[in-house]
């Protein structure tokens, strides 16, 4: 009667530590998955951005100084002259996002290729965003209203960059935990504002 | 049997813990990682910034200067900047800054290449206006100014006068644009505090240019400029002392090189059919409508009025409604301003298409309100031909910058690699 008692006891005492081993690994692997979509959608973002910049930031190199470098100027597309090989020949650069089907394989419904395009050649994905925007300052700090028409893009002089990624990929919650006007997924994600991004060659 | 249980209980959770802590902490120290790569990076760009300043600090005390300089971080040996200017294949100088920065997994480094423009003789043509001293007079609502603008002294703005193209003073504005009542809008951009633009210490370069091969009169003179028939290049001039007609030629004679001047004042007016700068070692008078016989872009018709002192709008009969000049104005110690502009009635209008330049601003009219009291009301327009410096009066002054101005600013682009 004894080894009965023993055996069961130790069967509900095995079963209670046994759930709470499953508990744990359970909660280790959300907790890695979580940290881990953070740091890997903050290293895309910084990536992104540091190209980004880098690249506006050279806007009007090799550009004659009577001739404009940006070419065209609106809400989720910049086109500017760049001379990126040093060659005396200013290129055409080209940022945009494109639309949100184009990624329809993931399954983030919100993010969206961001392409980059030298002169013709084939547009390069760069990048994926959920939000990309630009707004273009003048001097005075004012924003200009977008697209900035033609005889406007010479007064631009800062861009301000707002940019989000988010995980392509998911974890899902429970009901309780979905707060209203949430998605059921939870998708990591990242933000970046450049507030006052000049070229020192719109300065000439 | 139970302790024998218990101990492999123990063991497993031990195991089962380690491996979950070993996880976590592995992610914490990614993000670390992570955050000093970044730091590295961004620290790197900004070194490499700093040394192409420092850099330029040093090449405008002395432009003269080549070398190379390298400077740490106080209290960080790992950290550090070198600068290097040098001269170019185009015989500017050409500066290069490079960081270097001991990151937690590698060492980055940089890069800022500044290039230089030519110190070329320019025109002062290039410049719609431009003056030495601004005076105390404003710049208002209502003034639209096509063409640069520089002024070697405060400009003084109160409203919202529109400046399609860049303007430049070696000063400030007053007030700050966007402060108080400064509302300008700059299509092109400003910048202050720029390197002054010197006038020419005399003009004898135009004289020595009518001694030999123009014409110059002792004296006073005036000077009728007629555009001959509608074709274009029969443009002549006639020039009297008094009532006397003491010369006639055609402006594009072979044995007339564009100067016109004389050792005292000159009064103008006419046709210009042809290229010809007129100058006074005193003073200029605008006698009646000085134009141009065409004022096409595609026409070669251009006049330099050119003065050691002022160019009057002469309070004469043929100014009394409107007065137009069709020119390029240069007073080298003086103003261009209107004769009695502070009294009688109103003119009309000034309606000036060339360039002006002056050391003193000068008054045309005077005002209450918005409303004409004396003198003229002004339109200036500039004439685009002459932002092509090879596009310009005969003999025309001109200057050399005194710095070296920025033509290109690159900087390299360092994509951080993260573990």
């Amino acid at each position: 009667m004894q080894y009965i008692l023993d055996y069961v006891a130790a069967a509900i005492l095995g079963a209670a530590l046994l759930l709470i081993i499953l508990n744990a690994n359970d909660t280790s692997a959300e907790s890695h998955s979580l940290y881990n979509g953070d740091a890997l959608v903050q290293e895309i973002l910084v990536q992104t951005v540091f190209l980004l910049e880098g690249e506006l930031r050279n806007m009007g190199v090799g550009v004659p100084e009577n001739q404009g470098c940006i070419l065209r100027a609106d809400t989720s597309t910049i086109w500017f002259l760049y001379d990126i090989d040093r060659n005396a020949i200013p290129d055409t650069v080209r940022y945009y996002s494109g639309s949100v089907d184009e990624f329809a394989p993931t399954p983030n419904e919100l993010d969206r290729p961001l392409y980059r395009k030298v002169n013709s050649e084939k547009s390069l994905v760069v990048g994926s965003v959920t939000i990309f925007r630009f707004r273009y300052l003048t001097r005075l700090g004012q924003a200009l209203s977008t697209p900035v028409v033609a005889g406007q893009l010479s007064e631009i002089h800062s861009v301000e960059i707002t940019m989000e990624v988010q995980n392509p990929y998911a974890m899902s919650r429970s009901e309780k935990q979905v707060g209203a006007g949430e998605r059921n997924a939870l998708y990591s994600s990242s933000i970046w504002q450049q507030t006052r991004l000049a070229s020192q060659n719109n300065r000439r | 049997m139970a302790g024998k249980a218990a101990l492999v209980l123990v063991i497993g959770f031990m195991i089962l813990l380690g491996y979950v802590s070993r996880d976590l902490s592995v992610i914490a120290g990614r993000a670390q990682g992570n955050m000093s790569t970044y730091a590295a990076a961004t620290e790197s760009h900004n070194l490499a910034i700093t040394g192409a300043n420092a850099g330029l600090a040093r090449l405008y005390q002395d432009t003269s200067w080549r070398g190379s300089r390298t400077q740490e971080l106080s209290g960080a040996a790992d950290r550090s900047f070198t600068y290097t200017v040098s001269t170019g294949a185009n015989g500017r100088p050409f500066l290069r800054s490079v960081s270097l920065v001991r990151g937690p997994f590698e060492t980055l480094g940089d890069t800022v290449e500044v290039e230089f423009g030519a110190q070329t003789l320019q025109t002062f043509t290039l410049f719609a206006w431009m003056t030495n001293f601004e005076g105390n007079i404003f710049w208002i609502t209502g003034d639209t100014v096509w063409g640069r603008v520089h002024s070697n002294s405060l400009m003084h703005v109160n409203g919202q006068p529109v400046f399609m193209e860049k303007v430049t003073t070696a000063k400030s504005f007053d007030p700050k644009p966007g402060v108080g009542q400064n509302k300008a809008i700059f299509k092109n951009g400003y910048e202050t505090g720029v390197a002054p633009i010197k006038f020419p210490d005399d003009l004898s370069q135009i004289s020595a240019a009518a001694a030999s091969g123009g014409r110059l009169y002792a004296g006073d003179v005036t000077v009728e400029l007629k555009g001959g028939t509608a074709a274009s290049g029969d443009g002549y001039v006639e020039v009297y002392s008094g009532a006397t007609k003491i010369d006639s030629f055609e402006i594009n004679s072979a044995t007339f090189n564009g100067a016109l001047g004389a050792t005292g004042r000159v009064s103008v007016s006419g046709v210009v059919d042809g290229k010809i700068s007129i100058f006074s070692t005193t003073n200029v008078y605008v006698l009646d409508d000085i134009t141009y016989e065409n004022k096409t872009t595609a026409s070669d018709d251009v006049l330099g009025l050119i003065s050691e002192a002022d160019v009057t709008i002469a309070d004469s009969p043929g100014n009394k409604t409107n007065v137009n000049i069709d020119g390029s104005i240069f007073c080298r110690s003086g103003s261009l301003k209107a004769e009695n502009y502070n009294s009688g009635s109103p003119r009309g209008v000034f309606n000036m298409f060339g360039s002006i330049v002056q050391d003193t601003r000068g008054a045309v009219g005077t005002f209450s309100g918005s409303t004409l009291k004396t003198g003229y009301y002004k339109r200036y327009r500039y004439d685009e031909r002459l932002s092509e410096p090879s596009f310009r009066p005969p003999w025309y002054p001109g200057f050399y910058t005194t710095t070296f101005a920025i033509s290109c600013w690159w900087e390299s682009v360092h994509i951080p690699k993260f573990n």
